[in-house]
């Protein structure tokens, strides 16, 4: 056999072996799209059985959140009210109050190691931020209930005030602790691509270096910075475990950081473990929050990333 | 006419104090995210360490063949020796009342304990014999010094009459303090001073090696295609925007997909570690996926070209020549992902994760619960000792995720010095 055919069948066999790994490998990024396509058809399959049994005004526009409770055996809906206004009132106290400690925490750290921290010192710290954000929320939620919230009442005690003992206030403050590297090392990266030459202008014009900050390489950033910051806003909308732990299970619609409020969150955990019959529409709620949830901070991520991604190509 | 030499002076000291007062903000945010961080983990050490301490009572039990017959170890009543002998030790308990008192000194365990010691040495048998047995969460809390005597009776845990006998043991040296093997080797239990963590580490264990096997290869296949085969298309970009989507998606949202498609449809068994894994695999995957494209991206495309060029097939020049430089990278972002999976709790809360487990599992198709489940179960439970026991189990999860990060971070060292 002369060497030549001996080439072409090596070379011929794998070209099917390639193909089949290579239709493999698609399939395996094809996963990816069939997990969103399993979440949105599960979360929207459920929601409609839901809204057979619950209509979807008093599910989106209702005042009061009470599964477990008829107040009459025969009224409609049975099972008690679904109101989820109460639930998005306590998800947006919540957050809002981490992101009024993370915003100034996480932006005046990300400005302080990317424009005056030597190498050495940013080195060390950003790595040290970074454990804040690999430690499991179950922990914080333990400090929180543990150590945060006793701490607010007593502080809240002395000065008169009454502080429930699942305040909002405990878990939010703990929470955007936990938010502040996610917002410093976007925000980082952010202000690290403004083009060095906005900068040298600025500073060849006088200007001081926090003059500088404040006045061209901040408004220069601030899309991206507002897409990170609502990226952590998501993020803490979705927190299930400092919430589940440190705030209560009362739903209320309050705006007062010192009460027990309710998010969407603790309100799915609670509907889905224990005891549960599959269809009523005690269990079918907890997927209409979660399909809540997920649209809410699709939108939030969907922006977040645009913005982010288009402001990079700016400066590229 | 103004002088301007005289303004620029002030404004400038002014300008200068500004521009000092911006870094101290920035210092000052720092440290007071770092203080946040010091001060949970001290608080968390400083209730988790006496974990390590476990009370013990030693109680004189009658082991002779009137009260066991040899044959029949089982059939003896160990519950009434283990009462008979704290009675022995305190004849002058004579009320009900305070008989009760004297038992609850020693963990209701206790007669477990004596007979788990004379199946494993029948030749203590035949007499009197000292054994040491768990004390009680209460007496415990009170012979590890964590009672303040100073406060009145009713707002103690711990009655005068317990703190006399205990006194008593103490002086005696019939009470004592040992380490705490049990946290290590039990499961979990209604009784503070038993409940162990290696039923819900085993289940960790298991939990991540189901996510591992379905992520890994997912992910590394999908990073391949994505970085290397996929044609740049619209649907490659779907592709792409999906994935970076999907890595925000609240983690709670894949527990409702897992309680729906994997337990409601495919009928797969609850609270077993396969589905926990699988959910916590659908949910790292982004994170793998990120992490292998950019391992990939870091090595030089000459590797690959000069593949090509000595007639390699596109697939043999990735899988013999680029991915083997790229496995470190890609083994760095597993870690991480697994690390991120491993204190995962709500997904599985939703899959049923949640059970009081005794038994330590040993197949993935047993019910199972996780470590971080079981931190959420203690630091629910009333009982104050189980605040100890939280954050003890606590302290052992932050030393797996240090030494998992430790890892990677290693990894990806030693991927940087190479190019």
């Amino acid at each position: 056999m002369p060497d030549g055919t001996l080439i072409i069948t090596r070379s011929e066999r794998p070209r099917w072996r390639d193909n089949l790994i290579i239709a493999v490998m698609a399939a395996a990024a094809g996963v990816a799209i069939l997990v969103t396509l399993g979440i949105v058809l599960s979360l929207v399959f459920e929601t409609i059985l839901f809204l057979k049994k619950v209509p979807i005004s008093n599910f989106l526009f209702g005042l009061e959140w009470s599964p477990q409770t008829a107040i009459r055996a025969d009224q409609v809906g049975a099972e008690g009210s679904f109101g989820v206004l109460p639930l998005i009132n306590g998800t947006l106290l919540i957050s809002a109050i981490a992101m009024a400690v993370a915003t100034p925490l996480g932006l005046t750290s990300a400005i302080y190691l990317s424009e005056y921290a030597s190498k050495r010192a940013r080195d060390w710290v950003k790595p040290a931020l970074e454990i804040l954000a690999g430690i499991p929320t179950v922990v914080y939620g333990f400090f929180a209930a543990l150590t945060v919230a006793p701490f607010i009442r007593m502080t809240g005690g002395q000065f008169g005030l009454e502080v429930a003992s699942e305040s909002a206030l405990a878990a939010g403050m703990v929470m955007g602790i936990m938010i502040v590297p996610l917002i410093s090392s976007l925000s980082d990266d952010v202000i690290n691509a403004v083009p060095q030459s906005l900068r040298d202008a600025s500073l060849g014009m006088g200007a001081t270096q926090s003059e500088t900050i404040r006045r061209v390489v901040m408004p220069a950033a601030l899309p991206g910075i507002a897409g990170s910051l609502l990226l952590a806003t998501s993020r803490a909308i979705g927190e299930t475990m400092i919430v589940l732990m440190a705030a209560g299970l009362a739903a209320k619609l309050s705006l007062n950081p010192l009460d027990a409020v309710t998010t969407i969150t603790v309100q799915i955990v609670a509907l889905l473990t224990g005891d549960q019959e599959f269809a009523s529409a005690k269990t079918l709620s907890a997927f209409a929050l979660g399909l809540l949830l997920f649209v809410l901070t699709l939108i939030m991520n969907v922006i977040a990333l645009r913005i982010v991604k288009k402001y990079r190509e700016q400066y590229d | 006419m103004i002088n301007f030499t005289q303004e620029a002076g002030f404004g400038l000291r002014r300008r200068k104090r500004a521009e000092a007062r911006f870094q101290w903000a920035g210092r000052g945010a720092i440290l007071i995210s770092l203080a946040f961080l010091v001060i949970m983990f001290a608080s968390i050490i400083g209730n988790g360490a006496g974990v390590i301490w476990q009370s013990q009572i030693a109680v004189t039990v009658d082991l002779s063949a009137e009260e066991i017959d040899p044959e029949n170890i089982g059939d003896a009543s160990f519950n009434s020796l283990v009462k008979k002998g704290l009675r022995d030790a305190f004849p002058e308990v004579e009320k009900r009342k305070e008989k009760k008192r004297l038992y609850g000194l020693v963990s209701t365990e206790a007669a477990f304990e004596v007979e788990r010691q004379i199946q494993a040495n029948p030749e203590l048998l035949g007499g009197m014999q000292t054994l040491w047995v768990t004390a009680s969460d209460d007496a415990d809390l009170y012979i590890s010094g964590q009672v303040d005597t100073d406060l009145p009776e009713v707002k103690r845990r711990v009655s005068d009459a317990e703190i006399a006998m205990l006194d008593k043991l103490l002086e005696e040296g019939l009470a004592r303090e040992t380490f705490n093997r049990g946290f290590f080797t039990n499961g979990d239990s209604r009784e503070p001073e038993i409940a162990g963590i290696l039923s819900s580490l085993m289940g960790s264990a298991l939990t991540l090696l189901v996510c591992f096997a379905l992520s890994f290869p997912l992910g590394i296949g999908a990073a391949i295609y994505l970085e290397e085969f996929a044609p740049k298309n619209r649907m490659s970009d779907l592709i792409e925007v999906n994935i970076n989507n999907l890595a925000a998606v609240p983690s709670i949202v894949f527990g409702l997909l897992g309680l729906s498609i994997f337990l409601g449809y495919m009928g797969l068994p609850r609270s077993t570690p396969l589905v926990g894994g699988m959910v916590l695999a659908l949910m790292t995957l982004p994170t793998i996926i990120i992490a292998s494209r950019a391992a990939l991206r870091s090595v030089p495309p000459s590797f690959k070209e000069a593949a090509l060029a000595l007639g390699a097939t596109p697939v043999q020049a990735i899988f013999h020549h680029v991915l083997p430089v790229a496995m470190p990278g890609m083994l760095t972002g597993a870690i991480v992902g697994m690390a991120q999976a491993l204190g995962e709790t709500a997904p599985l809360l939703m899959i049923g994760m949640v059970a009081f487990i005794v038994d330590v599992p040993t197949s993935v198709l047993e019910p199972a619960t996780a470590l971080p489940v079981q931190i959420f179960l203690w630091a629910d439970a009333p009982e104050r000792a189980f605040t100890e026991k939280t954050a003890a189990a606590i302290i052992v999860l932050l030393t797996f995720l240090i030494l998992m990060n430790l890892i990677a971070i290693l990894l990806r060292r030693k991927l940087e010095t190479r190019f």
